[in-house]
């Protein structure tokens, strides 16, 4: 019918009646026109405006030069694809077809595939996903969980058969061969990859009360970027985020940073540096063992050192205090038994003293009496003799001295005067004067 | 003085052998209490003593081995 609706002009320009379309006919004479005359895919270029993705998934947009637009339509098959997010004002290479859209009389470009035009898209959208995860904060250093310093579980996440795996086993072997590796085997490119990378990792964290991972390895070797793509993805690194176990990446060479390295606790740079970063050097360990043991025997050495001091003295003291007190015990006691001792011979000592002491008494009451007697005779036998002989003692030197005048016997100067003459009668009745010249 | 404590002193740790030997030379060096009481208390200090000789003894020895063995 639509043929007929192009072939009938053809064939009838000659004719004068002009012929009257419907709305639906010339739509659908344009759709065809269309369909015929232009490529069945063709590429245009342009820059985004006007970009709004609808809630059922699909977007619509406008590709704009200075001064055309043409209106886009991206269905959400499509848009899943895209590696990166449209926004307005980037110029994009999109891929598609022109078709009509007959319920609005217009014509759009049906997006299948689009890119960015200046920068590659996986670039643009690893720039772009960069931006928003580290706008919300994935990739902020607070987040980051300490790796264990001695992990003895690992979880490795690589394809059982990339090279990785064993870069990775190796460079934790020889490294620390006591760690237990658990491998999950995952695909580490391609359609899905991300996903189920990601899904690993959530079920891994959930069953972690019995796997008992200290760490995780996210791993693969190098590749192209696309090959590298699903470490890029949004999903798996909000599930690398989300891990409550430390995740190790060891994507790619050196050179190559994926979102998960970024968003990982830890990145090591290559597979076979991933020992280097996720587990500690066995002779180091070793090292710090022998000297924490070293350091100990020579503590526990010191702490019995000082017990035996602290026994050892207080044994002293305590034999110490032992011998004091029985010596004071002693000596209590021999005080005693000396008081003890001495308490008769005192008392007969005493009794003995005041005896003696009356035979004393007694004694020199009588030598006194017959010391007194003795005297009394003597006294009286001398007395008799003065009074016999007085001037017997003027044969010894003495003289008696009277005053010359009176006769009288001198015994006080009163008895004289100056000038007075005096006589002194010596031995044999003899006598001298003399002049009292002083007194 | 408290009367006389039954205690197994076997079953005491340095620590608690160490305080108890402690106490009982504070107790002898007071002086408060009688000759007989000293003597008990003597004898406990010196059991105590032993006591924690014995257990300095046994670490020195356990050191020893364990030193030994490590060089092996």
């Amino acid at each position: 019918m639509e043929e007929s609706l192009f072939d009938q002009p053809k064939k009838k320009t000659s004719q004068p009646k002009a012929r009257i379309y419907t709305v639906r006919q010339v739509n659908t004479l344009i759709k065809t026109a269309l369909e015929e005359k232009l490529p069945a895919r063709l590429t245009v270029t342009g820059e985004i405006s006007g970009f709004k993705r609808h809630s059922s998934g699909h977007c619509y947009f406008d590709l704009k030069d200075e001064n055309t637009v043409l209106p886009m339509v991206m269905w959400k098959s499509a848009f899943g694809k895209l590696k990166f997010e449209p926004e307005n004002g980037l110029a994009v290479l999109a891929t598609g077809y022109v078709n009509v859209y007959p319920p609005q009389g217009k014509y759009q470009f049906y997006v299948d595939s689009m890119t960015p035009a200046g920068l590659g898209a996986l670039q643009l959208a690893f720039e772009q996903m960069k931006n928003k995860l580290a706008a919300e904060g994935l990739f902020d250093e607070k987040h980051k969980k300490p790796l264990p310093k001695y992990p003895m579980r690992i979880g490795i996440l690589t394809s059982k058969s990339g090279a990785a795996l064993g870069d990775i086993v190796d460079s934790i072997y020889n490294r620390w061969p006591v760690a237990k590796l658990l491998l999950y085997d995952i695909p580490v490119q391609g359609e899905g990859a991300a996903e189920k990378i990601a899904k690993a990792i959530k079920d891994i964290n959930k069953r972690n009360t019995t796997l008992k991972l200290d760490a995780i390895i996210i791993g693969r070797g190098g590749g192209s970027a696309e090959d590298l793509w699903a470490f890029n993805e949004e999903i798996l690194a909000r599930e690398i985020f989300a891990s409550n176990i430390p995740v190790i990446s060891a994507v790619g060479h050196e050179i190559d940073i994926t979102i998960a390295d970024l968003v990982a606790d830890a990145r090591a740079s290559t597979p076979t540096k991933a020992g280097m970063i996720a587990v500690p050097d066995i002779k180091e360990v070793q090292a710090n063992i022998d000297y924490l043991c070293e350091n100990l025997t020579d503590k526990l050495r010191w702490m019995i050192q000082l017990g035996q001091q602290n026994v050892d003295e207080l044994s002293f003291t305590l034999s110490d205090l032992m011998k004091d007190i029985f010596s004071a015990a002693k000596n209590t006691l021999s005080e005693f038994l000396e008081k003890i001792l001495r308490i008769e011979p005192h008392r007969l000592l005493a009794d003995k003293k005041i005896a003696l002491n009356n035979v004393h008494n007694k004694i020199a009451e009588k030598i006194n009496r017959i010391l007194s007697n003795a005297k009394l005779q003597f006294e009286t036998q001398a007395g008799k003799l003065f009074a016999c002989s007085p001037k017997s003692v003027l044969n010894r030197g003495y003289s008696i001295t009277k005053n010359a005048a009176t006769g009288k016997v001198i015994t006080d100067p009163s008895d004289v005067n100056i000038g007075d003459l005096v006589a002194t009668e010596l031995a044999n009745e003899k006598t001298i004067e003399s002049k009292v010249t002083k007194k | 003085m408290a009367k006389k404590e039954n205690i197994d002193i076997s079953k005491l740790s340095f620590e608690q052998a160490i305080k108890k030997l402690t106490d009982i030379v504070g107790k002898v060096e007071d002086g408060r209490i009688s000759l007989e009481q000293s003597l008990d208390q003597y004898e406990q200090g010196t059991e105590l003593i032993k006591h924690c000789r014995g257990i300095l003894q046994k670490a020195e020895k356990k050191i020893e081995q364990i030193s030994k063995k490590k060089e092996e």
